[in-house]
């Protein structure tokens, strides 16, 4: 947890001030006793009205006094809690984003979603409960006592009978009710997974009739939960009547004793009601303490959460000494291999592969054969675990990410594009709205036209036109375009960049063919020449690439063109006529 | 959305009580244990008021009476100890039992509702209703209530006391404590903008998270990391503002709650103390022992004030949830099977669509006049571009919805007129969205055939497929998986669920892009399988790659909800109509 209280330090003065002021505040409640005891003893024993007066009157002015600091800390506190998990989101937010895929993968993004909103919520409220009250409750139950030891030690000594029994009953319950509760969470989330499962299967189910099975299912687990909650509230139902008993108890020992001291004539009466009233401050500030400690334990389980992200330490670190290769091959891969953290065999092996500028390499194989994995190696998403990638003759390890990345356009298999107008998501890749190129000198506003052009080569100038020019908005996940409309704006916003690898990781599923055929000749006439991955399932795709490499269940199985492979390669010709077979019958 | 509705309609509140009526001997004695526990801790103060009377100085102690009020104290303090906790038992009791009894009834609810509705409501909307509106319907409801009653209770009977104390102070009392409630409500109604800024920015930040960290891979890809936490930075510090506000006045209540609770008390001290002094050995004496105790009320008493204004708002989120679950409830189920349904056996498979007409939203007409006839063991293929209506057919033949016109029977019955189990367990289903459960893989395979030994249920997969991708998985047929399968890709999903239909075979098959995610070499591989499932079998086939529709006997090319042309691949070639002009642009590109 040290980490995340570093974030509280730019707060350091509102963390003291606060509970400082909090404790004066509770400091003079302390005294309103002692007042009412001087009120009867000399105001009503010694008939002093005027004494009574002065003293209703300070009554009113420690209550004032009171209202000054409480309002006061609550805004330190406020300040203090806000200010922190703002600071907090941010350093939380902005690690996310150096996280490396495999990372994210292991981690999942829902899981860092829920971190940042409903974790940090809660982490703002139980800190500013902190702030508020954890000083405040021990400090009037002691305080209380203390004041009781001033005013007779013997009859105190019921106060330091009755605060350990009540510590004992309160934390006691706690402890036994927290994995209690924990286990009633677990059994609701269960009733709600399938509840859910149920709803988003349901043609399945009712097509296999499964609709009573379902429902007795669905009555086991709602019955467990119903057990769980009967048996924590058990418990917790015994916190208040033991309390209330306990706190009883030592007011009837208070009055014994205080009777047997005032027959000594060693305390007066006034005092007698002084230790009752201190006792019942007691009562009320246990039952907030209980409150407040639940809060702070789901408060600090939330802090562990937001920490263990916060310890991954995950960045990509940019390593030097690393052997160099041939400059003048834009992308080789050197019998690299990755196996991703957790799977025991590697996701892909064997890969050796050299692609000159300009040059165009098809991927292809079946599903889960490993293409996807291969392109991702470029940019470094993921690492090899074997062998090495290189671009321009050098390490993908020793880029630079951001570098290296600024030099790939990829467009990635799931087409997402971003809340926004077209143009804003166009100029994703382009900080500033420049085009980066290989000197900075050289960077160049970004025009329409260049806009255009990209578009125009993505087959995306009639999406383009629909949604009303290049101002048009897109919503959120790009939900207001259909599937193949998303895919063709992605690969125009790779090609905006002008990027000097352009990577297509089988993104024209969603297009027609006669589309994607248009995109692909588009994509061989760009002036600047990428070199290019071509990423598909189909081998009509990739048949006029320079050269293939054919992936089998993480292996390499084939590599060279299209027709060397038909005749050397038995995957490769499996694929083409499982696509083309009947052709050659017709 | 649903909330504009007032779901609170009359008549919530009584059907509220209605599930609570099978619990009435349990509530009432509930009401009556904590009316008389807060009665007994009333009375407790009196006591202890009573007993410091009796210590007012030196010699002037008695202690007889002191030791019979301290034993009554103790009896007191028992009795309510264990009436509070009965009550709380009782409490939890009859909670947690109405929360389940109504979940289980709505979510048997749901398992009858009709397709139509569901499909028009979200998942997460309806998970709410059953869950999250329930739990908020309990602690509302029956919480609100317990305490709304002890709260009551409280402020009568601390009146009840104060009046039998001192008429005059306890008036004093009543006049200053609305005081508390004028204030509260004053920052309440001005926090509530506040709130809603706050909520309002907590929710656009959530969506900015949502939608950056769900495309951190594209974020990345693009480093445009430095700008996502720039905009997201903007986002962050709007919120803090808004959220230091709503936080910072929000916790303005207890502190000048509690300063007017000071007044009073002040008030309660003065008043007291003065009237002891001038009653001092009068006939009419206000003893010490009296203030003590009407002190101790006036501090009980402005607590319930603040208790109950809260309650309220809890009580009207209550009912507004209360009202959800219940018009989730009121939904009118799917029809029941008639009395006198066949129990559909030993079919055919001869289906036919008699001049059918449907439509989802009635204003908007989808098919019409749809007739044809599928024979014994045909397979039909179902071709069309998107929202061509292919889908719905085949939510009108498993009967997932009912004709509007016209009829659909199976072996010359009409699916009303038999059941619709019997009707689906003689249909094997595949979708392309592929549904699997949380389970183990073999709890998958096994959902149309409970029975099936390990043998068959590893032949299905062979056929399918499967077999081997399952056998590599960590404990092979008995892995676990989650819902929506995790770690499998879409096309062993979809292989499970094609290995799930070849385990019970079904003399009618529904095939809507059954392969759409399988490789075209693995599709290819198990073609044969397929051939050999469908052999005898009529089949309906949906899928956008001809090559895998011209094997079929009937063609269905459908248009916007009409069968525009009818026949087999080589009629239909030879038409030279839509569906040739389909069938050629797959072919004919080139790069």
């Amino acid at each position: 947890m040290q980490k995340l209280f570093s974030y509280l330090r730019s707060y350091r003065k509102e963390c003291v001030l606060g509970p400082l002021l909090k404790l004066a505040e509770a400091t003079l409640e302390l005294f309103i006793p002692m007042i009412v005891a001087s009120v009867i003893d000399r105001g009503v024993g010694g008939g002093d009205k005027g004494h009574i007066i002065r003293m209703s009157l300070v009554l009113v002015a420690l209550g004032l006094l009171g209202l000054g600091f409480s309002v006061t800390a609550q805004y330190f506190s406020a300040r203090a809690a806000v200010g922190f998990v703002t600071k907090l989101r941010h350093a939380l937010f902005a690690h996310i984003q150096r996280f490396p895929y495999a990372t994210l993968d292991r981690v999942g993004i829902p899981t860092l979603i829920t971190r940042m909103s409903s974790d940090m919520n809660q982490v703002q409220t139980g800190l500013n409960l902190t702030l508020r009250l954890l000083l405040r409750s021990p400090f009037v139950v002691f305080g209380a006592m203390i004041m009781a030891f001033t005013i007779d030690a013997t009859a105190a000594l019921w106060f330091v009978a009755a605060i350990p029994v009540l510590a004992v009953v309160v934390f006691g319950v706690m402890l036994l009710t927290m994995p209690m509760y924990k286990r009633v969470q677990e059994r609701l989330d269960r009733v709600l997974g399938t509840t859910r499962e149920n709803l988003n299967g349901v043609r399945v189910l009712r097509a296999f009739r499964k609709e009573q099975d379902e429902c007795g299912r669905f009555e086991h687990q709602n019955m467990e939960l119903t057990a769980a909650q009967q048996r924590v509230g058990k418990v917790s139902a015994l916190m208040n009547p033991a309390t209330y008993v306990i706190v009883n108890l030592a007011v009837i020992g208070l009055i014994r004793t205080g009777a047997i001291r005032v027959q000594a004539g060693i305390l007066t009466q006034g005092a007698v009601v002084a230790l009752y009233n201190y006792m019942s401050q007691i009562l009320v500030e246990l039952i907030k303490l209980a409150n407040l400690i639940i809060n702070i334990t789901k408060s600090l389980a939330c802090g562990k959460r937001i920490q263990s992200v916060l310890d991954i330490q995950d960045e990509e670190q940019v390593q030097s000494g690393l052997p160099g290769g041939d400059p003048s091959v834009r992308v080789e891969f050197d019998d690299t291999a990755i196996a991703y953290g957790g799977s025991a065999g590697e996701a892909l092996s064997g890969v050796s592969l050299r692609a000159l500028p300009g040059q165009v390499t098809g991927v292809i194989g079946g599903t889960g054969s490993g293409k996807t994995t291969l392109v991702n190696l470029i940019p470094r998403f993921y690492e090899a675990t074997r062998g090495r990638v290189l671009v321009d003759g050098v390490d993908v390890r020793a880029w630079e990410p951001a570098a290296l990345r600024a030099k790939i356009g990829l467009v990635p298999q799931k087409a997402t594009l971003f809340r926004g107008s077209i143009r804003e998501n166009l100029l994703w890749g382009c900080r500033d709205g420049t085009l980066p190129s290989a000197s900075s000198a050289e960077d160049r506003p970004i025009q329409d036209k260049d806009l255009m052009e990209a578009v125009e080569a993505a087959q995306a100038a009639d999406v383009v036109a629909a949604k009303g020019g290049l101002e048009g908005e897109i919503e959120q996940f790009g939900r207001n375009l259909s599937g193949g409309q998303r895919q063709r704006l992605t690969i125009a916003r790779a090609l905006v960049r002008k990027p000097e690898i352009l990577i297509l990781d089988d993104s024209a599923s969603a297009l027609d063919l006669a589309t994607d055929a248009a995109l692909r000749r588009a994509i061989r006439a760009l002036p600047y020449k990428p070199t290019v991955f071509l990423v598909s399932q189909r081998t009509a795709a990739v048949r006029h690439a320079d050269q293939i490499i054919v992936l089998d269940e993480g292996r390499v199985v084939g590599l060279g063109t299209h027709d060397r492979l038909l005749e050397t390669c038995p995957v490769y010709r499996e694929i083409h006529e499982s696509q083309f077979r009947k052709e050659a019958a017709v | 959305m649903k909330a504009k509705k007032n779901p609170a309609a009359p008549g919530t509140g009584k059907r509220v009580l209605t599930l609570l009526m099978p619990y009435r001997l349990l509530i009432l004695s509930s009401i009556l244990l904590s009316a008389g526990a807060v009665a007994l801790t009333l009375y407790l103060p009196v006591l202890v008021g009573r007993a410091i009377d009796c210590i007012v100085g030196v010699d002037r102690v008695d202690f007889d009476e002191i030791k019979r009020l301290l034993l009554w104290i103790a009896a007191c303090a028992g009795l309510t100890a264990v009436m509070q906790w009965l009550v709380s038992i009782i409490h939890n009791r009859v909670t947690f039992q109405v929360v389940r009894d109504v979940r289980n009834r709505a979510f048997r609810h749901l398992q009858q509702l009709p397709l139509s509705y569901l499909d028009r409501h979200s998942v997460g909307e309806l998970v709410s209703q059953i869950i999250t509106d329930v739990d908020q319907l309990s602690d509302g409801l029956l919480l609100g209530f317990t305490q709304l009653f002890t709260g009551i209770v409280t402020i009568l009977g601390t009146l009840g006391f104060m009046i039998s104390i001192k008429p005059l102070i306890a008036g004093l009392v009543i006049v200053l404590t609305p005081l508390s409630f004028v204030v509260a409500k004053y920052i309440a109604s001005h926090t509530h903008s506040y709130f809603v800024a706050q909520s309002r920015t907590r929710g656009e930040q959530t969506a900015y998270v949502d939608e950056l960290l769900g495309g951190l891979k594209v974020v990345k890809a693009f480093g445009r990391e430095a700008r996502a936490v720039e905009d997201f930075d903007a986002i962050n510090d709007r919120l803090e503002t808004t959220s230091l506000k709503a936080v910072f006045f929000s916790s303005l209540t207890n502190p000048c709650t509690r300063f007017v609770n000071s007044v009073v008390y002040a008030a309660v001290v003065l008043a007291g103390a003065l009237l002891c002094v001038s009653t001092a050995g009068t006939a009419a004496v206000f003893t010490v022992g009296s203030l003590s105790a009407l002190l101790a009320y006036a501090n009980q008493y402005t607590k319930p004030f603040n208790e109950i204004s809260g309650v309220m708002t809890e009580f009207q989120n209550a009912l507004a949830c209360a009202g959800r679950v219940f018009q989730l409830m009121d939904e009118a189920v799917e029809p029941p099977d008639a009395p006198d349904a066949k129990v559909l056996s030993d079919v055919e498979g001869k289906i036919t669509l008699d001049d059918v007409s449907f439509s989802y939203d009635k204003s908007k007409k989808l098919i019409e006049n749809l007739s044809f006839t599928a024979q014994p063991g045909q397979r039909i293929a179902i071709v069309g571009p998107t929202g061509c209506g292919k889908t719905t057919l085949i939510n009108l033949l498993m009967r997932f919805y009912d004709v509007d016109g016209g009829a659909i029977r199976v072996d010359g019955t009409e699916l009303r007129e038999m059941t619709r189990a019997s009707l689906r367990a003689n249909y094997g289903m595949v979708l392309q969205e592929t549904w699997l459960r949380s389970g183990t893989i073999r709890d998958n395979l096994i959902l149309g055939r409970p029975d099936a030994t390990d043998a068959e249920i590893e032949a299905a997969c062979r056929a399918a497929h499967a077999h081997s991708f399952i056998r590599l998985l960590p404990q092979g047929y008995d892995t676990v998986i989650t819902e929506d399968g995790g770690m499998l890709s879409q096309g062993q999903k979809q292989l499970l669920c094609i290995a799930r239909i070849m385990l019970c075979l079904p003399p009618m098959l529904i095939l809507d892009e059954a392969t759409s995610s399988i490789d075209t070499r693995t599709e290819l591989k198990i073609q044969s399988a397929f051939a050999a499932m469908m052999r005898g079998r009529t089949s309906f086939i949906v899928a956008h790659r001809l090559s895998t529709i011209r094997e079929a006997d009937v063609i269905l090319v459908m248009k916007a909800g009409k069968v525009i042309e009818i026949g087999n691949h080589d009629a239909l070639l030879a038409r030279g109509g839509f569906y040739a002009e389909l069938y050629n642009s797959q072919f004919s590109e080139s790069f």
